[in-house]
């Protein structure tokens, strides 16, 4: 029976989830303990228990119906994100929400993996090769479209994590390292450029080496190159223009969740919440920090602080090993599934869950800089759960169905 | 297989679980460094980080009479509390002692806090005296996480005690924190009655923190992040009232040793001029700290101070709701002004009498309101039926709700042939029941509002509108006076049916003959009405309702006194010395006509009638 279940379900990923979901509402129970926990707690348990239907629903269904809705359920997004542009909701300067009754709901989370699954059903015909110029140039439409909107919102988070998740998918698709390198080097120069001139003189540097050694053509190389840097420059001249209280909306652009009173204040809180949680940690309900709320909306994107502190070094190893395990899995389901569309789909979701890990827990243990995105599973926010499960739920239906497609 | 040859996943699966993997031993690494190797320091940072936050109370807003007298003020009182995280519970015996409170209460108030956070100062005194504060200031030491707040105290400049229309201020209770949201926290003050509670969001204004470190035994070692994160807090908004507080103080020494209420309205926009309800008390007793001992004395008076019967009572209005009946009849085209009845002292229907007290002869629709003779009215009743009236009833704003700007409100009651048909069934129920109503008895019941807000209606010929204490918030802030908007609606009456209908009531107080001679002015034309209302509860309760002048009223006002006896000879002369009061700015008159001297004997026997139930 046991083994039935294992050969036809993938256990390793459902667990797993299931146990970050839980420490995910232990967490948020803690973070808001006080006059509103009841209200943000116990919708994320609704939140979780609509999750966990939806999880199951997506095991189930037919593997090739997801296939064959893969570039509908893309324009359906799309034009999600053009309405909720038109009508939606705006919370902390940005417009990305729908309302539906007391709950509300972030196209922006659910076009994600719409966006996989058209990019995976595109890279996976034969006559498409990321070598040629057409085949590049049209996936780079298929994520393009929804980040020009999301950027509209504007949330820098999301988009951000949909340029992790096409590198990984071009990497995937046997794109060149000069590709690569050319995808991400006016990312990198408009960042560097934003934290000042020396970063962006570094990543020049740096970058310049990289397109020099893994070019082809020497013309095509001079070009990605001049392209980085004017990007970067026009980022800084644009800046510099802008008057300080545009300069500190783009702060705030970055991190949705800035703390308007004092860049790093969140950082440093953060790490002092960690850091003093020790080996076993301040015991639940007990940790200081959490509990004078000193992180300013810690149930969103710090929440990580939350077993650091109150459950120590083995809380949040834990976290950490639970995560591990399920992006491990999810990389190698990429390798163990039968067609080139179920892989593609495997690499882009694991891509999106591990972008989103990297950089919320990078930047709760202060390693990376502050950008405003949730940690799956463990966040408040119901869009994103159940985006998150979908991903888990496909992913399940990829082992299920591995022997055949 | 063909996935492995194009993709070569085995390599790239190595390459994308390396990274995952480096990532993962990364973030181990930070969390072994951060949490093992400098556990120490952060541990350290974090207690020290004991950084407070220190509630910066705002200062609730002001209130400021018609004539720009500022009648609610503040002064500031210290509160004393505690954070149950650094608060030694060893020291509760000697916090009692200092403070004069109860051990017992103390442990129940840090129960309270822990509850909600162990790291929220708790309030536990409030308007602590210098001998207090300075026995604890002395004693830091003993006493960690023992802190003081400055919160403003209200104090109240007029010799009125308005206590029902302005209210008081109280600690939250649960039930409140719940309502008004986030930012209340378990041992603020918010308004809890009359304006103080209705404005309550616009009163307390926003509050401000200030961050400050702390050491260990909870004393203040420096700010933190050299004051970046302190918030000022913001002042509540003040108050313009379109109340008159000398007419308001006047009133109430009228009503001094009566129970009644007096609600006196400016016709032009339905403003609150005062509001009376007696007995009442002084709101200082609610300023600060309130000792339970108060509390349960004013809840157990039989006289119920705290009740506002200017907008809760129902009692049957008596004769001052005939001019409801002549409106309905005359519109209904059931009669005419002219049409005349015998008056005999007396009306017979089947084996029931319904008296009245004179015999008035002959008498039109004008002389009997000038004269209130019952016959006339069973009879116009009668001929003009229930629905006509409850209709006229409801059009001149009685069984429903005023809308006045404070939560205190009862709707009355206005019978209609489905109220009755629910009440005695649809066959249980005869004509025999209308005369009563016709002359404002039977199931009837109406508030003091209510009653001012019709003298309003006939003073302007059918304008009305919703009465009102508060005229304009002023936003501090922003330098400007957002004026309220308030509803207002005409009555689809005809002219000529309310000349009929005041001429009747300029006639009942100006000419020999009326019942309300009493509530003349002198060099003013006042019209009114005076109602004598049996109850089951003793003396018969006093009305009057009037405006004044007649021709370009300034004034409408109601006057209940309970259980007086004769309307005319109790309510009508409280009512004239209102107006008089209000068209002057004083006394004019040269005799003293001040309204007989209350029976406390009636007081005292009827301690137990109970406001609440009367008249239903």
């Amino acid at each position: 029976m046991l083994n039935y279940i294992k050969r036809h379900f993938d256990l390793k990923v459902g667990l797993s989830t299931l146990a970050l979901a839980l420490i995910g509402l232990v967490s948020i129970y803690s973070a808001t303990y006080d006059a509103r926990a009841s209200e943000i707690f116990y919708k994320q348990v609704t939140w979780v228990i609509a999750g966990s239907v939806v999880l199951i629903a997506f095991t189930f269904v037919p593997f090739r119906l997801l296939q064959s809705l893969s570039f509908p359920a893309y324009f359906l997004s799309l034009l999600m994100l053009v309405i909720v542009l038109l009508l939606g909701k705006t919370v902390s300067g940005s417009t990305s929400w729908f309302n539906l009754g007391s709950f509300r709901i972030q196209p922006s989370e659910f076009a994600k993996i719409t966006t996989v699954l058209a990019l995976a059903s595109y890279l996976s015909r034969s006559d498409v090769s990321l070598q040629s110029p057409r085949g590049l140039l049209t996936a780079a439409g298929i994520v393009l479209a929804p980040v020009a909107l999301i950027m509209l919102q504007p949330d820098f988070g999301t988009a951000v994590i949909y340029g992790g998740m096409s590198f990984a998918l071009l990497y995937w698709g046997g794109a060149s390292r000069f590709t690569l390198i050319a995808v991400v080097a006016p990312v990198a120069a408009a960042l560097g450029a934003l934290l000042g001139t020396t970063p962006f003189l570094i990543v020049v540097a740096v970058f310049g080496i990289l397109i020099y050694v893994t070019r082809d053509h020497l013309l095509v190389a001079a070009v990605v190159f001049s392209l980085m840097v004017l990007t970067g420059i026009s980022v800084q001249f644009f800046y510099d223009g802008l008057r300080p209280y545009q300069q500190k909306r783009i702060a705030t652009f970055l991190d949705p969740n800035a703390d308007p009173l004092g860049a790093g204040y969140n950082i440093l809180q953060s790490k002092v919440a960690i850091g003093s949680g020790g080996l076993t940690g301040k015991g639940y309900l007990r940790g200081s920090q959490t509990q004078l709320n000193f992180i300013p909306e810690q149930w969103t994107d710090f929440i990580f602080c939350v077993p650091g502190e109150e459950f120590g070094f083995l809380g949040a190893a834990t976290v950490l090993l639970l995560f591990g395990g399920l992006l491990m899995r999810g990389v190698s389901l990429g390798s163990i599934v039968k067609s080139r569309y179920a892989s593609f789909v495997a690499i882009g979701l694991t891509a999106i869950l591990a972008t989103h890990v990297f950089i919320n827990i990078g930047m709760a243990l202060g390693l990376f800089p502050v950008i405003g995105v949730p940690l799956p599973f463990l966040s408040y926010g119901g869009s994103a759960l159940l985006s998150n499960t979908i991903t888990v739920g496909i992913l399940m239906n990829l082992y299920t169905n591995r022997k055949e497609y | 297989m063909a996935l492995q040859i194009d993709i070569q996943v085995y390599r790239k699966r190595r390459v994308l679980s390396t990274v995952i993997a480096v990532m993962m031993l990364l973030f181990l690494a930070r969390l072994y460094q951060l949490q093992l190797i400098y556990r120490e320091e952060y541990g350290k940072k974090s207690e020290e980080n004991s950084v407070r936050v220190i509630p910066k109370e705002p200062v609730r807003g002001y209130m400021y009479d018609r004539n720009g007298l500022l009648v609610v003020d503040n002064r500031p009182s210290f509160t004393v509390t505690l954070m149950p995280y650094e608060f030694d519970k060893n020291s509760i015996g000697f916090l009692a002692r200092t403070l004069a409170l109860d051990t017992a209460f103390i442990r129940e108030r840090l129960k309270l806090g822990e509850a909600y956070s162990r790291f929220a100062p708790v309030k536990i005194k409030r308007d602590i005296d210098f001998r207090e504060l300075s026995a604890l200031e002395e004693n830091r030491d003993r006493l960690p996480g023992v802190d003081f707040q400055v919160e403003s105290k209200r104090l109240y400049n007029t010799p009125a005690h308005a206590a029902h229309i302005l209210g008081y201020t109280k600690e939250i209770s649960e039930s409140q924190i719940k309502a008004l949201g986030q930012d209340y926290v378990a041992g603020d003050v918010a308004g809890s009655s009359g304006l103080e509670g209705a404005y309550e969001r616009s009163l307390r204004g926003k509050k401000g923190a200030e961050f400050s470190t702390v050491n260990v035994r909870g004393q203040v070692v420096g700010g933190f992040e050299s004051g970046k994160l302190d918030q000022q807090a913001e002042d509540g908004k003040d108050l313009l009232l379109t109340m008159d507080f000398g007419l308001q103080a006047f009133a109430e020494s009228l009503m001094t040793g009566r129970r009644g209420a007096i609600v006196a309205l400016d016709p032009a926009d339905g403003g609150l001029l005062a509001m009376v309800s007696a007995p009442d008390y002084h709101l200082s007793v609610f300023s600060g700290v309130t000792p339970p001992q108060i509390w349960n004395a004013m809840n157990a008076d039989g006289a119920k101070p705290l009740f506002n019967r200017a907008t809760l009572t129902r009692y049957p209005p008596g004769s001052t709701f005939k001019m409801v009946l002549a409106i309905a009849a005359l519109e209904s085209k059931t009669v005419t002004p002219a049409w005349r009845i015998s008056c005999g002292g007396a009306f017979r229907l089947g084996n029931k009498v319904f008296k009245d007290l004179h015999v008035h002869g002959s008498v039109d629709m004008t002389t009997a309101i000038q004269q209130s003779c019952n016959v006339y009215f069973y009879q116009l009743m009668l001929k003009t039926g229930l629905d006509e009236w409850a209709y006229y009833g409801k059009e001149l704003g009685f069984g429903m709700l005023t809308g006045i700007d404070i939560a205190e409100e009862n709707p009355g009651l206005l019978p209609t042939t489905a109220f009755m048909n629910r009440r005695y069934g649809p066959s249980g129920w005869t004509r025999g029941f209308l005369p009563s109503l016709g002359i404002g008895q039977g199931e009837l019941g109406v508030t003091p509002l209510q009653m001012a807000c019709y003298a309003m209606v006939l003073a302007n010929q059918g304008a009305y509108h919703q009465p009102h204490a508060v005229r304009a918030v002023v936003q501090k802030d922003e330098r400007r006076v957002d004026t309220l908007a308030f509803q207002r609606r005409r009555l689809r009456i005809s002219p000529e049916t309310w000349r009929v209908v005041r001429e009747g009531m300029r006639r009942a107080v100006e000419l020999p003959g009326g019942t309300g001679g009493l509530a003349r002015v002198k060099g003013v034309e006042v019209a009114g009405k005076t109602g004598t209302a049996q109850n089951p509860h003793g003396p018969d309760h006093s009305w009057f309702v009037g405006f004044a002048p007649f021709d370009n009223p300034r004034i409408a006002v109601a006057v209940l006194v309970e259980n007086a006896g004769f309307g005319g000879t109790h309510a009508a002369p409280i009512a004239g010395l209102c107006m008089e009061r209000y068209l002057f700015g004083r006394l004019v008159r040269t005799t003293p006509a001040t309204p007989p001297p209350p029976k406390p004997a009636i007081a005292e026997e009827h301690a137990a009638a109970d406001p609440i139930q009367e008249g239903r």
